[in-house]
């Protein structure tokens, strides 16, 4: 129904050290960068309180000496502090900038390569959008706190430092009116900062919220104009947008508030340099330099303040991300290779499950005391009701999952003996609903086969029954098939998911058929397929069709976590027991379809927004 | 807790601000904030003016002050004076923060809540060809650009001016020469960084445009976990990430690069800009045609100009793309909307239920009719059914009658009156429409039944509609009843259990019209003995047009209207239709036919083998 995932914006309000030192260490690799960056970054917030001191001199040994000769030096020296600190500029963005990219390079690789190992369970509790967000925003956050954060910190404290090694140099006792100064800065830039952050949380969660109500809003469109709803969605959602003003508007004026505040403050230390400093002059204790120089380093100071109760706020952020970002990254993959465990060229062989007992939570049992035996070739079919262990039966078999209690044997071995790239490699899988990639149909079909040569390619499509649409469309094997695969049909999919799976030649065959229906010709094509695929491999097929069933060498009824019944089509339809009753109903649908005189126009509607739609079937 | 922060946000129809001319068009937007706006700048201009101030005490501090023989006693108002100066420059510059959070935020609120209720009031021929997430990014992204346009880049420009006439005048009543002098650089600096932001945010645009692919790949790497998985693919997927990774890399690498250069390249220039000023003033101090005092304000002053100007190619570039924004949000709002309430004719009562088809021809496309000459006539509380293959027009006749479309020619009469003539919203309250594909909402359960009625309902009213509707004991089941939130954050329901909620909503409304499109064809065998019970029950005493494909769903009916291509081609009772042949009779056969073919199958498999 929805796309969109609320976002959920927690933070722990309290810096977790050990989160911090995990952020810093991931750029460990890079500590040639990021000492780069901190040494230029310091000479160019060094150089910042230089030019001040600079300035001081000017006045000072220049004009108020009416030093020509001086003043000309110190206008080189200023000159060339100008290169100096233009080429330390460029040093730290571009250390700091490539390292930010780097790092968040880095991170995305590490967490992609490690989803790649995770296995299905961790994947069925855990939503796409979530990871996705890890993925791209919380790495992005952990690189800034690395790299810009940083660098704002070593800026700040080296150009507050500085400063007051630059003013104590100039008179010692003024200097201590500026130290009472900056913690009064620190702690109110620390409380705006956090308000701020509070609301811009606020406003954050506000807008996804506003987000997905224009999503749903937009997608029942239909339901909401059928049920006079407007006026009362437009209130509720007046709701929203109000609260999103009100925290808007509170940062923001916050923001404003902000610099005043700081700036007031610096003026009344500004206030009190010019009285004490002026009375110095008359005793020569001060130079009118010296007075402004302290008070461009006063009123410069907030920035530095500033920037530093920002970094504060951001590295809360930051480390609430990591937190997230490692839990991701130290979750376990319960699926894994044992020690000792073997390659193996073939998983042809006897398949068997020895009471083997699987749940998702323990509470609620899925297969209990499960056994059968498949021999090598064979071909089975699963039917019965959804819910009732056909699909952990082929997840077992495939090893995305394991089992509980119990073992499954591959030609007699514990297949837990095998490395998982053995079985995997070994196996081809048809979905109910075909997943394909972004790109061309000749690379989703390569899928199966990744050293396919193009000739091996259209060989699985012509097996598949795929090969006569493909050529028929503009760019034949090169068209590309869209995200997702949208460009192209249910049936097309499946069709290409088919002729990947036959690319594969795999020993073990299992497909989940589809339960919406495709027409007649797609259909024949499809069944085709799949007879191809089976007639080199051992086959697990969850049947919704009916000549699928019937072809089967043995058909297994799955209910309640275990086999109600089971022989051959003849056998069971003889036993007029589930299997008789759930082929009856589906044998009338079937025809009915293939009767349905109404079927033939089903693409006829132009009017697409709400044109074609499954039918079910009951298997 | 919801007040209307802003009355003035809900009285100006945003309609009135389309134009072609887009400064016009940000222009109208700000009506009721112009004040805001203005007092925004106004405030600004005073900040600034009272910061520049705080350079000429400082001339006067060491000209006058330093050399008076009072100096004691003129020190602390001078300091006094610091002060004030820095209230009054923080006092107008909070309020022009304000004022301008007011404006921005003011018109960022009436815009969204004028785009939600714009867009549930636009035609369902715009939103047939109109892509969901299209039109939100719209909504939000753009919306949100402008937003900033009106918080950042319109007064950040408006900063950027004022500080440079404020100083500017300042320097000039200095000395006019070096004032000019101070300048000189300033043209440079614009036109380069007007260029280096462009090509900026180009670069900019390229990494968002990776980072965009960068997700795709992602996406389709974890919903297609299960194919990674099972084709032992981990490696190929890891290459695959990776090469759209490095790429990402790449550009971002690009962009960072562009930033290395030009930063330092302007902070060279002004930084010659500042040393040559300074050294010119320094000279005219020794020479004697300065003062001190003068040349110590005019080194504040000279940074002050400076400084701002590197920003201003960045505010120009983002206003470019503030427009861009602008435009799209415009053209959703230029759509005409559907009026709800307007009508000839206003009806005080219910309605009947009496439905006249006259010749009724139809198409969303005006070109390619899909109705060609549709008549029949429906009494109060019969009951019609709809067959026909999809896309045949059954839809499409039903879907006129709560006026989602208006038909090209012929009439409709409901009650004897013209269609046309009723209001939207009377129609659409007086008929109940149970869809194919049942639409709920994330909200609760309850919220979810009683959506749609327009009153406040009470819980036995509720129950009463869902015990109907044969779902009161599912619902039962839930953790919080009827306060469970359906969708990703509570259940999830299944197909049939969605086609019950919805029935007890359309129970709930009451309507006298009923609309069944399809109602059972998404719903599992075992529940749809008690949807089929269900929706008799609701059919009861309301006329009603059932749309399906299968014949035992419509045998009952009143009148059985036959569709093929968009015209009907056999009417009549099931007795009628029977005797008379043709499709309808054909259809039914099969179903005879069926059970025929099956006995024969079961019959093979029965033999020994």
């Amino acid at each position: 129904m929805s796309d969109f995932h609320y976002e959920e914006e927690d933070f722990s309000s309290q810096f977790n050290g050990g989160t911090l030192i995990r952020i810093l260490q991931q750029a460990r690799r890079h500590w040639k960068w990021v000492a780069g960056f901190v040494v230029a970054v310091a000479l160019v917030s060094f150089l910042d309180a230089f030019f001040t001191y600079l300035n001081k001199l000017i006045i000072d040994e220049g004009i108020l000496a009416a030093d020509r000769d001086r003043l000309v030096g110190l206008m080189i020296v200023y000159a060339a502090m100008i290169f100096l600190q233009a080429a330390a500029v460029f040093t730290f963005i571009y250390l700091c900038g490539i390292l930010g990219q780097r790092v968040m390079y880095d991170l995305r690789k590490k967490v992609f390569n490690h989803l790649q190992n995770l296995s299905f369970s961790y994947f069925d509790r855990t939503p796409v959008g979530w990871i996705m967000s890890r993925v791209s925003s919380d790495t992005e956050r952990m690189a800034d706190l690395i790299t810009w954060n940083m660098l704002d910190i070593v800026w700040s404290v080296t150009n507050i430092v500085m400063a007051l090694v630059f003013m104590a140099t100039i008179h010692w006792q003024l200097t201590l009116v500026v130290l009472l100064l900056i913690p009064v800065l620190v702690v109110v830039a620390v409380w705006f900062k956090t308000k701020i952050l509070v609301e811009y949380r606020k406003a954050r969660k506000l807008n996804s919220k506003i987000t997905g109500t224009y999503n749903e809003n937009i997608t029942g469109v239909r339901v909401v104009k059928a049920l006079n709803r407007e006026a009362a969605n437009l209130k509720e959602f007046d709701g929203l947008t109000s609260d999103m003003y009100r925290a808007g508007y509170r940062a923001a004026w916050l923001s404003a508030l902000f610099l005043p505040v700081v700036q007031l403050l610096s003026a009344v230390a500004v206030g009190a340099i010019v009285w004490f400093g002026g009375l110095e002059t008359q005793v020569g204790g001060i130079t009118v330099g010296g007075i402004q120089a302290f008070i461009a380093y006063i009123t410069f100071m907030m920035w530095p303040v500033q920037e530093m109760a920002r970094v504060y706020a951001e590295m809360q952020q930051a480390v609430a991300s990591a937190e997230r970002f490692f839990s991701l990254l130290d979750s376990k993959p319960e699926v894994v290779n044992r020690a000792g465990a073997v390659e193996a060229d073939t998983m042809r062989g006897t398949i068997e499950f020895d009471n083997v007992t699987f749940y998702y939570q323990p509470e609620k049992p899925v297969l209990t005391n499960f056994n059968l035996t498949v021999k090598a070739g064979e071909t089975i079919a699963l039917v019965g009701p959804t819910g009732g262990g056909k699909s952990t039966i082929v997840n077992l078999l495939s090893r995305f999952y394991e089992p509980k209690a119990g073992v499954i044997r591959i030609n007699g071995r514990d297949y837990t003996e095998y490395t998982l790239h053995a079985i995997h490699a070994r196996l081809g899988v048809v979905l109910q609903t075909p997943h394909l990639f972004s790109g061309t149909i000749r690379e989703n079909i390569r899928y199966g086969r990744l050293e396919a040569t193009d000739a091996e390619i259209e060989e699985a499509a012509r097996l598949a029954g795929a090969h006569e649409f493909i050529t028929a469309l503009e760019r034949g094997y090169d068209e590309p098939v869209g995200e997702g695969g949208v460009l192209l049909s249910v049936g097309q999919k499946q069709l290409i998911s088919l002729a990947r799976a036959i690319l594969a030649q795999p020993d073990i065959f299992i497909m989940d058929e589809a339960t919406s229906s495709v027409d007649t010709l797609t259909e024949a094509l499809i069944q085709q397929g799949m007879e191809n695929v089976m007639k080199n491999s051992t086959s697990f097929v969850i049947a919704h069709r009916l000549s699928t069933i019937r072809r089967a060498d043995r058909i297994l009824v799955i209910e309640n976590g275990g086999i109600s019944e089971m022989g051959s089509h003849a056998e069971l339809m003889r036993q007029k027991g589930h299997y008789y009753n759930l082929y009856t109903t589906q044998f009338r649908q079937a025809l009915e379809q293939q009767y349905d005189p109404f079927a033939n126009g089903a693409h006829a509607n132009g009017h697409s927004a709400n044109g074609h739609h499954a039918e079910e079937n009951v298997a | 807790m919801n007040i209307n922060p802003l009355p003035q946000a809900y009285t100006y129809d945003l309609k009135q601000s389309v134009s072609d001319n887009r400064l016009l068009g940000f222009w109208r937007m700000m009506t009721g904030f112009r004040r805001h706006y203005f007092g925004a700048v106004a405030t600004l201009g005073l900040a600034s003016v009272f910061s520049m101030m705080s350079f000429l005490l400082i001339r006067y501090f060491v000209d006058e002050a330093l050399q008076a023989p009072n100096l004691a006693a003129i020190l602390p108002s001078v300091a006094l004076g610091f002060i004030g100066l820095a209230l009054l420059q923080g006092f107008f510059s909070f309020l022009s923060g304000r004022l301008t959070a007011q404006t921005a935020e003011g018109v960022a609120l009436r815009l969204r809540n004028y785009m939600f209720d714009h867009i549930q009031h636009l035609t369902f021929t715009y939103h047939d060809n109109m892509k969901t997430g299209e039109l939100i990014q719209r909504c939000t992204a753009d919306v949100d650009t402008v937003r900033r346009f009106f918080s950042e880049q319109a007064i950040g420009v408006g900063r950027i001016f004022i500080l440079f006439v404020i100083n500017f005048g300042a320097l000039l009543s200095l000395h006019v020469g070096l004032a000019l002098l101070s300048v000189i650089v300033i043209p440079p600096i614009v036109i380069m960084s007007l260029f280096f932001f462009r090509r900026v945010s180009k670069a900019w645009d390229e990494y968002e445009q990776q980072d965009a692919k960068l997700s795709t790949t992602l996406q389709e790497n974890l919903s297609g976990v299960r194919v990674v998985k099972a084709f032992a693919r981990q490696q190929y997927e890891q290459d695959k990430f990776e090469a759209d990774n490095y790429e990402k890399f790449r550009r971002g690498r690009r962009f960072m690069l562009m930033h290395s250069g030009f930063w330092p390249i302007t902070d060279v220039i002004c930084g010659a800009q500042i040393l040559v000023g300074y050294g010119v003033a320094a000279v005219m101090v020794l020479d004697g045609t300065l003062t001190l005092g003068a040349y110590l304000a005019y080194a504040g002053l000279l940074i002050n100009i400076i400084n701002p100007i590197r920003n201003l190619g960045r505010l120009i570039v983002q206003m470019s793309t503030g427009m861009v924004s602008f435009e799209r949000v415009m053209h959703v709002i230029r759509e005409e909307r559907e009026p709800l309430t307007e009508g000839a004719f206003q009806p005080a009562d219910s309605l009947k239920g009496e439905v006249v088809f006259n010749d009724v021809t139809f198409g969303y496309d005006p070109e390619a009719p899909v109705l060609k000459g549709i008549s029949f006539t429906v009494r109060p509380g019969q009951t019609v059914a709809l067959l026909g293959s999809t896309g045949s027009g059954k839809t499409s006749v039903v879907s006129l009658l709560p006026r989602f479309y208006d038909y090209t020619s012929g009439s409709i009469t409901i009650d004897g009156v013209e269609l046309r003539d009723y209001p939207r919203q009377y129609l659409r309250r007086q008929i109940g429409i149970v869809e194919q594909e049942p639409f709920l909402f994330s909200r609760s359960i309850r919220e979810n039944i009683t959506y749609g009625v327009g009153r406040e309902v009470p819980d036995d009213e509720v129950i009463a509609a869902a015990q109907a509707a044969a779902i009161h004991e599912v619902i039962e089941t839930f953790p919080d009843g009827y306060n469970t939130l359906v969708g990703e954050r509570g259940v999830t329901l299944s197909g049939g259990q969605k086609q019950r909620v919805v029935l007890a909503r359309t129970l709930l409304k009451n309507p006298r019209i009923l609309i069944l499109d399809d109602a059972t064809s998404s719903v599992d065998a075992e529940t749809e003995d008690s949807i089929r019970e269900a929706l008799l029950r609701l059919m009861q005493g309301r006329t009603s047009f059932v749309i399906a494909h299968r014949i035992q769903t419509v045998m009952r009916a009143d009148l059985i209207l036959v569709f093929d291509k968009g015209r009907i081609i056999q009417r009549g009772t099931h007795e009628e239709l029977m005797a008379a042949g043709g499709m309808y009779r054909h259809v039914y056969d099969l179903q005879s036919r069926i059970e025929d073919e099956l006995e024969k199958e079961i019959a093979s498999v029965g033999l020994p083998l």
